[in-house]
């Protein structure tokens, strides 16, 4: 299928039966926007599956959406704790087999989502009823239409340990090379995260991505020197649990929940800023059309103002409806932006450059950092 | 006088109708292709290894295209050209290849005086304490095995706590090359000893009596009659473990803490991280290419050892 054809929402039956589904469920008057009046009512599935990343980021999705969802529609919600890298080859073999993907509904990155929305194999949601109560941020930036609804930000911030900054917290990225910090610094594994900051850092300009990226790989060479570990998620809390760190770039969320763990942790957003992004939820092409609209109904439910609520004060992000309550203990902290001023240290690229631009940044990474 | 129904027993009838049937199923005179019947099995699993493997071959000419995150429709060997050209994968596959020739040679050194004291010592005790401490390890997997010298060797862990006692600071005994072919060692050594076992079981005390008699110290015994003898178990010990080291992925991921990758973690991260199927599947198949020459320069230069199954060694 082409780009073009993808981006551009062709409409199919099975579209037009949900989308009709969907206008009608909205006309009702629950705020899950499912009508039980509504007689054709596509039935029930016994449950419907997504796709999750596990500890406190499940606990909170099941806390915030599932339970609920559960609760108003009498269908269960089974979590998978595939990882989002690995379920991906699954659901992009069934859909060009022709097969019932593994799971309703992708709990993702929206620059892993954006890879399958390029390849077409995600449902178009742009008929949730929700939608309209949302905020920019819930639109994919770079993609037409709502192959993907965002449905929350985050951000990589610079964390550490007050302990090993006795002079106060640090100010830039660049504080990561002060040789006391050698072997005690991380990152993730394929640099996501520190690409644009770095670039910063080195000494270039936000306009040079994705032409001219030397500034960063100048920068990322000299923090290379600094034999930093490379990790995922679950390394960071361990390796600051540990004693093995001093400091890290890493989703905010991970340094709280280290924190609430008990560690001695806090979190910056350094003068370069840190990079701004968004998970989202999708729908994989070829379930059958009942489950395609208790999926959709799924995602629809996310949206509400009551769910995003209690999803995202656990994870500590700030979501897309309007007029949620910041946790007590981020309220004010540049790890959840709700002011324009804080948006302004904030680096945000468009999924779609950062998509076709990845292999490449993560080669070079790798090159760097292997070497 | 014709003897009663009564006295011929039903297992008896049962048996000669299977018999019957077994003739009618598989008459004699297709015997001697029995054999090759009881092959069907292995070659099915064979040839869908071969078809997987034409797969990714098929895959590998592909490139991957991220402004639809498909792969081409045309042939192409650029991502061949990538793997031989880029300095990241050259850096990989050398550590990877270098790993498994280190960890081949301490495996071995460390796993020919455990086998060859299970095999030669007339306590049974400890032959059976030998045995159990060998196989135990089995019952652990390796990412388990890996995550406990994550807390004996971390910063926090059981060895700097003990350092400690003796006023010595933490020292970042994890996330290294060392940290990672030390894992691999401790994760290979059931295998060598488990392969060295019965080349040495196979070597008669008596030889090792007669040369002792004849003057030999035992590091002559050990040079001139016990070295050469186990050989057939060191090769067959030693192709097991450079194999299995040089494929690994789950050591490097923990123990090298993202910076000492091996061939399967670049593979990995192809498939599943840039989603490039075509850079993975060319990965891949330059993996089973080394692998597999490494084994044939083996068997060339040594024979094939144990792995010859009663054979001559060549």
């Amino acid at each position: 299928m082409s780009h073009d054809t993808i981006l551009s929402t062709k409409i199919r039956r099975r579209s037009l039966l949900a989308s009709v589904a969907v206008i009608a469920a909205a006309a009702g008057v629950s705020s899950l926007g499912v009508n039980r009046a509504f007689a054709q009512e596509p039935e029930k599935p016994s449950e419907i599956i997504v796709r999750a990343w596990g500890g406190s980021w499940v606990e909170a999705l099941k806390a915030g959406v599932s339970d609920s969802f559960t609760e108003m529609t009498g269908i269960a919600v089974r979590h998978d704790l595939t990882e989002d890298n690995e379920i991906q080859p699954k659901i992009w073999a069934a859909v060009a087999q022709g097969r019932v993907p593994p799971i309703h509904i992708n709990w993702d990155t929206t620059t892993n989502a954006t890879k399958s929305a390029l390849r077409g194999v995600t449902e178009d949601l742009s008929d949730l009823p929700n939608l309209k109560d949302t905020t920019d941020l819930a639109k994919p930036v770079g993609l037409e239409g709502y192959p993907i609804v965002n449905t929350y930000g985050y951000v990589y911030v610079l964390a550490y340990r007050p302990e090993a900054f006795p002079d106060g917290p640090p100010k830039s990225w660049k504080d990561l090379l002060d040789p006391k910090l050698k072997g005690r610094i991380a990152l993730y594994n394929d640099g996501i995260g520190f690409h644009f900051p770095a670039q910063v850092a080195g000494g270039g300009s936000l306009d040079g991505i994705p032409d001219d990226m030397q500034p960063c790989w100048d920068f990322i060479n000299e923090i290379k020197a600094q034999q930093p570990l490379l990790g995922e998620d679950p390394d960071f809390t361990t390796w600051f649990q540990n004693g093995e760190i001093d400091a890290a770039c890493t989703i905010s969320t991970n340094a709280r929940e280290a924190k609430k763990n008990g560690i001695d942790i806090a979190w910056v957003v350094p003068e370069e800023g840190a990079k701004f992004d968004t998970d989202g939820l999708w729908i994989p092409k070829g379930l059958p059309e009942n489950e395609l609209y208790w999926a959709k109904q799924y995602i629809n439910h996310a949206l509400t103002k009551g769910a995003q609520q209690v999803w995202l004060d656990g994870l500590g992000l700030p979501g897309v409806i309007p007029g949620l309550t910041p946790p007590a203990d981020l309220i004010g902290d540049p790890s959840y932006p709700v002011t324009p001023e804080q948006f302004k240290h904030l680096i945000r690229v468009s999924s779609k450059i950062q998509v076709e631009h990845e292999s490449e940044w993560f080669a070079k990474f790798k090159e760097i950092m292997q070497g | 006088m014709r003897a009663p129904r009564a006295q011929y027993p039903l297992i008896w009838r049962t048996m000669d109708a299977l018999e019957r049937f077994a003739e009618l199923v598989w008459p004699s005179r297709f015997q001697p292709g029995l054999p090759y019947v009881m092959l069907l099995p292995a070659l099915v699993l064979v040839g869908l290894l071969v078809v997987g493997l034409i797969q990714i071959g098929d895959a590998s000419l592909r490139t991957l295209d991220t402004k639809t995150f498909l792969t081409s429709e045309n042939y192409t060997l650029a991502n061949y050209q990538r793997v031989l050209t880029e300095g990241f994968f050259f850096k990989v596959a050398s550590r990877s290849l270098m790993g498994a020739l280190i960890v081949t040679l301490v495996t071995l050194i460390f796993a020919f005086p455990y086998a060859y004291l299970m095999v030669r010592t007339p306590s049974s005790t400890l032959r059976k304490f030998l045995l159990v401490a060998l196989f135990l390890p089995f019952f652990i997997g390796q990412v388990v095995r890996a995550y406990g010298w994550l807390i004996i060797l971390g910063n926090q862990g059981v060895v700097n706590d003990a350092l400690g006692l003796v006023g010595v600071s933490p020292i970042r005994l994890l996330y290294n090359y060392p940290a990672v072919l030390f894992g691999l060692v401790q994760y290979m050594l059931p295998f060598a000893v488990l392969m060295l076992a019965p080349a040495l079981t196979a070597i008669p005390s008596e030889l090792e009596s007669a040369a002792s008699s004849l003057g030999a110290g035992w590091v002559k015994t050990f040079r001139y009659v016990v070295l050469p003898l186990s050989k057939p178990g060191l090769i067959g010990a030693g192709l097991v473990v450079s194999t299995l080291s040089l494929t690994d992925f789950a050591l490097p991921a923990i123990l090298g803490g993202g910076t000492q990758d091996f061939i399967a973690n670049a593979i990995y991260d192809q498939f599943f991280r840039t989603s490039d199927q075509g850079l993975g599947a060319t990965l891949s198949l330059m993996l089973v290419a080394v692998g597999s020459i490494l084994v044939g320069v083996v068997f060339m230069l040594f024979g094939a050892g144990t792995l010859a199954m009663g054979d001559d060694g060549k």
